[in-house]
């Protein structure tokens, strides 16, 4: 068949004009999710925003970017709004794959004063159910966790003026959203172990990414416990507070991976990493009710394989310690299988 | 069971460790070439005044200007400041200044009180660059003078001295996961290696949390210079500015994640410093409230 010019010509339009509706909707769902006011106060934005994504995100924020990289990173707007009478106020929309992501980047640091941004019913019913906090205010930093999205919102100068607009750009960000629940893992984690030792719920942090478990405790310069994307990973110390006022403190660790060959895999790895002097003893058969506990420098250790889930303590007192705290926590995570 | 070569962990750093399991340069140095830590005691002065930023934090230039004055004239011993200034280069040098660029970075006014007091010694301004950035920079340059922003680091530990080179390697991000410890190397970088003569800290106002982005929580008014020509003792000091004014913060211990091994390592590794307190002689000048040492 001979196919005109005229044909050519037609079909090239068309095409053009679905590249174009189809590109700007895209484009226009990934930049305007969230409709930030044009002027708060004496600040006002840009008319769009600047658009990091993982492939420019060094460009934006050097090696920090590897903290959201670490993440399930969707893409990042920052507005700078700026004002004649003021300092400036940066906006930076983290647009993160899951809502755990999102509460992970907030989980990070737990200091600052708490606030209540949203206004809507089901939000504060949500909120006032729930251990977690959905945002932080500290010194001109907002941090907010809400649905999928972490935001930062830094007034250059705090000021009562720049707070004020702070909190009025947190509610404009959380308006529409949903509180969505924290990761379920976190619950795998009791709140006190016998009479003693207490769960910091303000030291606990989710994470899939070894370097950020670094930044909290260091384990290893390489990724021993094979952390990437797939695994939900929450860690967390327990206190027991002493008579001398010095508290002990000893750090719990449980790892999700997306199946039982994978968690085995990343044991023999930590193992062989951490603990290359001791003999090995992976016991991936759930009946098998005792740990592996091992003396280190820091005291007493142990881990326990259960499925898909690696569970390990560090700087234990003593081997029963260990051996109670892993126990103890690996019940729940059967708990939350059935 | 021998352990997996450059397994490097936790309990390597606890034992001391580190150096047995470093493996090999990231821009291929001889470490048996660099090996060898400095031998004596290294002179590490801190100059502050409480009135060097207002209360809005902006820089008094005056009074920075005077603390530098002091700083070098404390540091070298010599009379005057152009004394002192051709007592570390000289005028036939081309001196690069080399700031902190990111996260909080070095006060501009820092980088000028600095540039215009070589001036005033009778350093041609046309001599003075500023070299942060492409190793192009350094090469084109006879002394560096390191000005680096006091900061904790979320990939690093401490940000600051032995971080300020980074950018010269060429590719830093290979330095943010498990080679952070090798960031001496780019102090031994052909182009590098023996340039600097000078490190001073900007330390008016640090950071001492690790980020990665600043949160002003973590920032607080140290109003201080920090100087000299041991560039692991500086960070040495640094650190443990960083590490006492953390417990003061929480009010419990704080150590910082990940340990900043490049210090450790800058010293046993690379030989450029003394890493011990011991080996370090500290003098302070002016405010002394919250020195943290």
């Amino acid at each position: 068949m001979r196919i005109s010019p005229k044909t050519v010509s037609s079909a090239s339009i068309i095409i053009i004009l679905f590249l174009v509706i189809f590109i700007g909707a895209t484009t226009k769902m990934k930049t305007n999710s969230i409709r930030l006011p044009k002027t708060i106060d004496s600040w006002t934005r840009p008319d769009s925003p600047r658009i990091v994504t993982s492939q420019n995100i060094f460009d934006y924020m050097n090696g920090a970017g590897e903290l959201y990289l670490g993440y399930r990173f969707d893409h990042l707007e920052v507005y700078e709004y700026t004002s004649s009478q003021e300092d400036d106020i940066l906006v930076e929309l983290y647009f993160m794959a899951t809502s755990d992501d999102a509460f992970g980047l907030l989980s990070l640091d737990w200091g600052g004063e708490r606030v209540t941004l949203s206004d809507s019913a089901q939000n504060v019913k949500s909120q006032a159910q729930s251990h977690w906090v959905r945002a932080l205010y500290g010194e001109g930093l907002l941090r907010i966790w809400t649905d999928k999205l972490y935001a930062r919102v830094m007034a250059t100068r705090e000021t009562p003026a720049s707070k004020k607009a702070v909190l009025s750009f947190g509610k404009a960000i959380t308006g529409d959203q949903k509180n969505l629940p924290e990761p379920g893992l976190l619950k795998a984690l009791s709140s006190q172990m016998g009479s003693d030792w207490i769960l910091r719920k303000d030291r606990m942090s989710f994470f899939r990414s070894y370097l950020v478990l670094n930044s909290i405790y260091y384990l290893s310069p390489q990724n021993i416990l094979e952390l990437d994307h797939s695994v939900e990973a929450v860690t967390a110390p327990y206190e027991k507070a002493s008579e001398a006022g010095d508290a002990k403190r000893i750090q719990f660790l449980v790892v999700k991976y997306e199946n039982p060959e994978r968690a085995r895999n990343a044991l023999d790895h930590f193992h062989d990493a951490f603990l290359p002097e001791h003999k090995k003893d992976i016991q991936p058969d759930s009946t098998v009710e005792n740990p592996s506990v091992f003396e280190v420098e820091e005291g007493w250790m142990g881990y326990k394989l259960k499925g898909k889930y690696l569970a390990i303590v560090f700087d234990c007192t003593d081997q029963e310690l260990a051996q109670n705290i892993i126990h103890q926590n690996v019940s729940n995570l059967s708990k939350m299988e059935e | 069971m021998t352990k997996k070569k450059g397994a490097l962990t936790r309990r390597d750093f606890i034992r001391g460790t580190i150096g047995a399991t470093f493996g090999t340069s990231l821009v291929g140095l001889n470490w048996s070439k660099t090996k060898g830590a400095a031998a004596g005691s290294s002179l590490v002065t801190i100059v502050r005044d409480e009135n060097a930023m207002d209360s809005s934090n902006k820089v008094n230039t005056d009074v920075l200007h005077k603390m530098l004055e002091q700083t070098l004239i404390k540091f070298t011993g010599e009379k005057t400041v152009k004394d002192a200034w051709l007592s570390l280069v000289k005028p036939s040098d081309t001196i690069g200044l080399v700031p902190t660029p990111h996260l909080n970075p070095t006060h501009d006014e820092v980088t000028d009180a600095v540039k215009s007091s070589l001036i005033n010694s009778g350093i041609p301004e046309g001599n003075i660059t500023n070299a942060q950035g492409r190793p192009e920079k350094p090469k084109a340059c006879t002394a560096l003078i390191a000005l680096p922003a006091l900061k904790a680091h979320w990939l690093t530990g401490l940000g600051t001295v032995m971080k300020i080179y980074i950018l010269y390697s060429g590719n830093a991000r290979q330095y943010h996961e498990q080679n952070n410890a090798k960031l001496g190397e780019t102090w031994s970088l052909p182009f590098v290696k023996g340039k600097t003569k000078l490190v001073l800290v900007d330390a008016l106002h640090p950071l001492c949390d690790k980020g990665p982005q600043v949160d002003p929580r973590y920032k607080w008014a140290y109003n201080g210079l920090i100087a000299g020509t041991d560039p692991v003792a500086v960070d040495t000091v640094c650190l443990k500015i960083i590490m006492n004014k953390r417990e003061e913060m929480r009010g419990e211990p704080w150590p910082i994640s990940p340990p900043p091994l490049c210090i450790e390592a800058a010293d046993k590794e690379y030989g450029l410093g003394t890493s011990r307190m011991e080996n370090i002689k500290v003098e302070t000048y002016g405010w002394k409230e919250g020195l943290f040492l």
